[in-house]
């Protein structure tokens, strides 16, 4: 009997030395975000939004104006 | 997939104040609040350097893991956005992001805190693309328009890159090889992890 008690209140002690995983990812809980490319403009197209938007990053790109880089 | 990532040239950047006034104008952003602003070292020195700083939309966001109500969260181009309608505006946020990137518009008595704003990487928020809502809580929504952020479009010496993570190291690549300096990108292994230097960047594949 005395054993018993023993093993409960050492399981009942014990239950509390565990870790909570602090880097699980967290839920989002707000609204859903309507995608970019859903709209009028690209019609659910994902690859032409990002072909847009690669074309767009390369005007950056003074080199391709100048045509005096240095290849890396 | 793409990634979206700012890259900020500190041998370029000539602290025009193009990039946080591009930003005010386009998002109508309120007094107060700078989504980007220019932070300059060694100012009137040799070797004066000045970097636009802004929320870098980390890959692994120290604001997105703070947050109390989870109002935080990435878009599929790894844009990290919120939700202003949960947001309770307690800086947990600020004090996490190595940036200062989170913005509390004060207007009120005592200080008053109120919802948390930083830059959307013009691509709105959690409300209908290209609604009034959107852009009264977000400001307007270019990516969804095609377009890149304006602070960067703006840039007169860019300075400022945005866009697909390919796509800029790209052309930072090119830059460095033909000027032959300036190696390091500012904030990068802060922002997105790994090295900091271009050399290590694996350009051609997605990271």
């Amino acid at each position: 009997m005395r054993n018993a008690l023993g093993i409960v209140t050492a399981a009942l002690a014990l239950a509390a030395c565990h870790e909570i995983p602090q880097d699980a990812p967290k839920p989002y809980a707000g609204k859903e975000d309507v995608k970019p490319y859903a709209g009028d403009l690209f019609k659910g197209d994902k690859a032409k939004f990002e072909e847009t938007l690669t074309q767009r990053s390369n005007y950056q790109n003074e080199y391709l104006r100048t045509g005096s880089a240095k290849q890396p | 997939m793409a990634r979206m990532k700012f890259i900020c040239d500190a041998e370029r950047c000539i602290e025009c104040n193009a990039c946080a006034t591009a930003c005010k104008n386009e998002h109508e952003v309120p007094w107060g609040v700078n989504r980007r602003r220019l932070v300059t070292v060694n100012d009137g020195v040799p070797g004066e350097r000045s970097i636009s700083v802004a929320c870098m939309h980390c890959t692994d966001a120290p604001c997105m893991a703070v947050c109390p109500v989870d109002c935080f969260y990435r878009t599929e181009d790894q844009i990290v956005l919120h939700d202003k309608d949960l947001c309770i505006g307690c800086g947990y946020c600020f004090y996490a992001c190595p940036f200062g990137a989170p913005q509390f518009p004060q207007a009120g008595a005592f200080g008053l805190r109120g919802k948390m704003d930083k830059c959307t990487y013009c691509a709105g928020g959690p409300e209908e693309n290209f609604s009034a809502e959107e852009f009264r809580k977000y400001g307007r929504n270019r990516i969804a328009e095609g377009k890149l952020p304006a602070c960067a479009e703006m840039c007169s010496t860019k300075a400022l890159l945005a866009g697909d993570h390919d796509a800029i190291t790209r052309i930072y690549k090119t830059r460095v090889t033909t000027r032959g300096k300036g190696d390091e990108i500012w904030g990068w292994s802060m922002a997105y992890g790994g090295s900091s230097k271009l050399a290590d960047q694996p350009v051609g594949a997605s990271t």
